[in-house]
């Protein structure tokens, strides 16, 4: 367990001592170090252990503790960071601060196991909070702009972290102890309501769901695109979602008829309109999948919330399935960023011919993010549907919304991208070399794997986490259990293809397809204030904060009054007093001692 | 074997004022240095070498009483140190030939008076030595012989006159109480009648007269005067350890472990400790001459002492003496901080200063260092003494007073710090520009007060185990 959390740490510390010039070592270093790393964490599936030691004291104690539900994050991360070592080594080529990138990157697969193997929330907290560096480090490589976004995301999540932070005081207060496996409370009193919904905030803004999500598409743009890859499809999701899943299956009790379930499954209904809505206007690949991935994380938040077992399993299953297919997506987009030099759809056209391999594998991860049946995304994407329409049938129309504007951006991207005319590009296109084409080839073969043995995932994996007690033996691999919900997807895709198809017939290019929606009377306006980052909350916070910068300038004003002005004037008023008393003379100088002992003296026989 | 720390100065006093040869003269500065520093090195090695019971070989001649408990230590050690200094700083300001050899005079017997003071036995043996030390000053703060210096020394004079007679008086009860004057007796005497008005009267008198010898306030006329009238050596003496030794010591010694606290007693302590403070500070702060601002930051410095002996906890008698030692090792510093630019400038008024921290980096430096321990800034000395003061003071129960303690620490950071800026901050000041530091001889006890001065700070723990325990002990 230590193995995991000391091996990738110390060699990314010991990356930065070396030089900063770009080297075949640091690539093949960082591979090594993964795959050790993912032999760990192969070692410790199926295992139960506990380590503990005693640390800081009052209740925080080093313990980590591994199981099904941790060794299985441990293990896709590490899955993950070996595909994304690979990718890197030919992507980052060229690039300045490959030290440092490979360096944070190493450093985060070490904090993401840390928190995920922490048992007491205070250790937990210690790493969870530890990654915000890195993700602080990793954006500001990106270059002058970045800087501003890593800015960006590290109040964020920061300030989620602290809510965090009070949440995970409140619990140890609550249940007299910091060990995660020994908090089972129940949700009764108002302060474990608040206590539920600060851990929550933390949980989703790891998750990047609706209002913590904005940086995200910011981070897009000005991060290096592996960062996108690692960090918000996988290593974010996979931390946000364990916690959420800790919070609502262990450490409190949640049940569906609590309200905290009913606001759990309203953020992530929130986060799958609005993050599939803005990703279908966009005319940048990557900003599309930033979106796309809010929307992703709103149905695993809407399927934890439901607090019934196929809505949890499949909001497990969704975790790593969008990771999958996310990481594939923004793999694809950066071999087309390498390759064609721009991921601004506009300028893009044809590549179906030059980059086939890559087309093939896009299909693929795309259909799965569509939820096109035989691929992976179709099965969870069911489960959740399952849970929600039990739950209410609005959650589960906000659902299928959400997975029409998905389907329909994703078919509008591969059609601008892929399809249609070559665009007119100096640079002479090809495909994407075999080390970056290798982790795509991989993802895409998983999203097949995992759907059509779904199988694997869901027994070995997923539904041990939710156990018996949630699952009351239902069992949910195999084929879909709802095939109502099975013909209701159908239809979906089809009114997306048709709609899809006469809108191209309207318009005539893909990428204005989504045109006519902008200019719908309601959701103009939704757009047009996004675009205007309205309804941005990071930026609202921003107006809150400065006027009550303003406010507090012109209190430090008075203060500074107080200080300058009145207490010099006090002070040299008492000191020019004392200074006349000192005249000088011998016979007032006596006087005073004189007057001194006299006064002593009656004092004391008084 | 205490007697020599008498009569080995003495010895060398007597020796050296014979008619000698030039090269005979020559050695007294390095003869008496070295006696100093052994004095100094021996008192610090105490814990480890216990030098106070090696064999007295004068004892088959004469019958004396001396005796040195951890608190004499320190003072010895001050003492010891201060002194080095002075001549230090008196080899590189005072002329050279006899006015020199007058100062180191003066400064023995002032030494030995000092040495004795602390280890005394008995009231009166006290008293007799604390007139020694006294005479000796006027005529150091006189040497100067200009009409200014003759006025401080003057005042001083009559001050302590006034004081002689009120200790002298109570000496006198006491005596007529006790029938001796040994503390012994006299604090057995004391315990006995600690309710009559001849106790009280006595005792009243004596804090009277001993508030005079060190200078608080109101008791204090004297003391900015003789301070800034003398010259560089003989204020860093005055100001580094006399006033601390005939004045302070004298009244903890008596105070404490003679006659014991009454509330009466130490609410006017207190009240006098506090008066000091805040009136120390708030008259150094518009001043414009460099010594006489330090001279009322002693003042304001004394009164924290006072005040800490009048909360009388062990813990606060524990601040008081450790904040003896600090100040003594500060205000010595700042005061050679003095003697460097009175040298190098030919002035001490800060008005004619002004950006000196470039031209004379090591005068600048380390009176930083100095008034950033006086301020309490951690992790230098004076922020360990303050920060036991304070705390004995809340933890007694008197919050008001550890209260004013804190606030005048940021008036004392007040006014050091636009001395600083007068002084040694900003620009260099028009004709400034040729301005040198005064030269090694000065730089040297300024390094060590400034080594001494961090050195406390960091190793506060050992220091307090070592030196500062003991005195917890014998109050007991």
């Amino acid at each position: 367990m230590m193995a995991a959390i000391l091996i990738p740490f110390l060699s990314g510390m010991a990356l930065f001592l070396t030089r900063k010039k770009a080297s075949l070592f640091k690539d093949i270093f960082a591979v090594v170090i993964t795959v050790v790393n993912l032999i760990v964490a192969i070692a410790m599936i199926g295992k139960e252990a506990v380590i503990k030691t005693p640390w800081v004291g009052y209740g925080a104690e080093f313990s980590l503790r591994v199981y099904h539900f941790s060794s299985f994050i441990c293990f896709a991360t590490a899955v993950f960071s070996v595909l994304i070592a690979v990718y890197s080594a030919v992507f980052m080529r060229n690039k300045s601060d490959l030290k440092r990138y490979y360096a944070y990157f190493l450093i985060s697969i070490s904090l993401v196991n840390g928190a995920v193997l922490a048992d007491n929330l205070i250790l937990m907290l210690f790493f969870w909070e530890a990654i915000l560096v890195t993700i602080f480090g990793l954006i500001a490589i990106g270059g002058k702009n970045a800087f501003r976004t890593a800015t960006k995301a590290f109040i964020i999540v920061g300030a989620s972290d602290l809510c965090m932070m009070v949440g995970i005081a409140m619990t140890g207060y609550l249940a007299g102890t910091f060990s995660i496996s020994g908090i089972n409370l129940p949700i009764n009193s108002p302060m474990a309501v608040i206590a539920f919904l600060m851990l929550s905030v933390g949980a989703l803004a790891k998750a990047g769901v609706v209002p913590f999500h904005s940086w995200l598409p910011d981070a897009a743009v000005d991060a290096p695109l592996p960062f996108m890859a690692f960090m918000t499809a996988a290593f974010e999701k996979f931390l946000g979602i364990y916690f959420l899943a800790r919070i609502t299956m262990d450490i409190f009790q949640l049940t569906p008829a609590s309200g905290l379930s009913v606001i759990l499954m309203v953020i992530g209904g929130i986060s799958i309109l609005l993050g599939s809505f803005a990703a279908y206007v966009q005319r940048d690949m990557k900003k599309m999948m930033a979106y796309s991935s809010i929307s992703q994380a709103g149905y695993m938040i809407l399927g934890i919330g439901t607090c019934l077992p196929a809505g949890i399993v499949g909001g497990l299953f969704h975790m790593i399935n969008h990771a999958i297919y996310k990481f594939g997506l923004f793999l694809v987009g950066g071999a087309v960023e390498k390759e064609a030099g721009t991921t601004d759809l506009s300028k893009l056209g044809g590549l179906k011919a030059k980059m086939p391999v890559t087309f093939a594998c896009f299909v693929i991860v795309a259909c799965a993010i569509s939820g096109v049946p035989p691929f992976n995304g179709f099965f969870s994407k069911e489960m959740v549907y399952d849970g929600a329409l039990e739950r209410g049938v609005i959650f589960y129309l906000v659902a299928l919304l959400g997975s029409f504007f998905t389907a329909a951006s994703f078919l509008k991207l591969g059609h601008a991208a892929f399809l249609g005319k070559e665009a007119d590009n100096k640079k002479q296109v090809k495909e994407a070399p075999v080390s970056m084409l290798i982790p795509m080839i991989i993802l895409a073969c998983l999203c097949v794997l995992f759907g059509l043995y779904n199988y694997f995932p869901l027994a070995k994996f997923i539904q041990p986490i939710a156990g018996d007690k949630i699952l009351h033996g239902h069992n949910f691999w195999g084929m879909p259990h709802n095939w109502g919900l099975v013909a209701a997807g159908f239809i979906v895709l089809a009114a997306v293809i048709f709609y899809h198809w006469t809108m191209f017939k309207k318009s005539g290019r893909a990428l204005n397809v989504s045109d006519r929606l902008r200019s719908v009377k309601g959701l103009a306006v939704f757009y047009d204030m996004s675009g205007k980052k309205y309804l941005d909350p990071y930026d609202m916070a921003g107006r809150v904060v400065f006027l009550f910068a303003r406010l507090l300038w012109a209190l430090d004003r008075v203060t500074d009054w107080v200080y300058d002005v009145l207490c010099v004037k006090v002070c040299c008023a008492f000191s020019y007093g004392i200074r006349k008393l000192h005249t000088g003379s011998y016979s007032a100088y006596i006087l005073w001692c004189l007057a001194g002992a006299l006064f002593m003296m009656f004092y004391i026989l008084r | 074997m205490p007697s020599l720390l008498i009569l080995l100065p003495l010895a060398v006093l007597v020796i050296f004022n014979l008619p000698l040869g030039m090269a005979m003269r020559r050695l007294y500065y390095w003869i008496v240095a070295t006696v100093l520093v052994a004095q100094g090195f021996f008192v610090a090695v105490t814990p480890f070498f216990d030098w106070k019971a090696l064999n007295d070989p004068l004892a088959m001649f004469f019958e004396y009483k001396l005796s040195i408990d951890a608190f004499s230590l320190i003072m010895l050690f001050i003492i010891a140190l201060v002194a080095s200094v002075s001549l230090q700083v008196a080899r590189y300001t005072i002329e050279p030939g006899r006015k020199t050899e007058g100062f180191i005079n003066l400064l023995l017997v002032t030494v030995i008076g000092m040495n004795a003071i602390v280890m005394a036995n008995g009231i009166f043996s006290l008293y007799v030595f604390v007139e020694v030390v006294a005479v000796s000053s006027f005529i150091l703060i006189a040497m100067n012989k200009s009409k200014f210096a003759m006025e401080g020394a003057f005042k001083y004079l009559i001050l302590s006159a006034v004081a002689s007679v009120m200790i002298l008086f109570a000496i006198a009860i006491l005596f007529f109480i006790s029938g001796d004057t040994s503390f012994s007796s006299v604090q057995s005497a004391a315990k006995v009648q600690a309710a009559s008005a001849y106790v009280k009267i006595a005792m009243m008198l004596l804090i009277a007269g001993l508030f005079i010898k060190s200078g608080i306030v109101p008791f204090h006329g004297w003391l900015p005067d003789a301070y800034t009238e003398s010259q560089a050596p003989v204020s860093v003496l005055l100001a580094g350890i006399v006033t601390k030794t005939v004045g302070v010591y004298a009244l903890i010694r008596l105070m404490y472990y003679v006659f014991g606290m009454s509330p009466a007693a130490q609410k006017i302590l207190m009240f006098a400790g506090a008066l000091s403070i805040v009136v120390g500070a708030l008259a150094a702060i518009t001043q414009k001459n460099f010594k006489k601002m330090l001279a009322y930051s002693s003042v304001s410095q004394m009164g924290y002492i006072i005040l800490a002996l009048g909360c009388g906890t062990t813990m606060a008698i524990i601040g008081a003496v450790f904040h003896l030692l600090n100040h003594a090792i500060f205000k010595s510093l700042l005061f050679v901080n003095s003697a460097s630019v009175e040298k190098s400038l030919g002035t001490v008024d800060m008005e004619k200063m002004g950006g000196l921290g470039q031209k004379m980096p090591v005068t600048g430096f380390t009176s930083v260092i100095a008034f950033l321990s006086t301020a309490g800034i951690p992790p230098l000395s004076g922020f360990w003494s303050k920060l036991i003061i304070i705390t004995a003071l809340w933890t007694a129960g008197n919050t008001g007073y550890a209260a004013l303690a804190l606030v005048s620490s940021i008036i004392t950071l007040g006014y050091f710090l636009s001395m600083q800026s007068m002084a040694f901050f900003g620009q260099v000041r028009n004709g400034l520009e040729d301005v040198k530091e005064s030269g090694m001889g000065l730089a040297i006890p300024q390094a060590i007060l400034a080594i001494v001065t961090i050195g406390i700070g960091l190793l506060f723990p050992v220091i307090y185990n070592l030196f500062l325990m003991p005195l917890g002990n014998i109050l007991r």
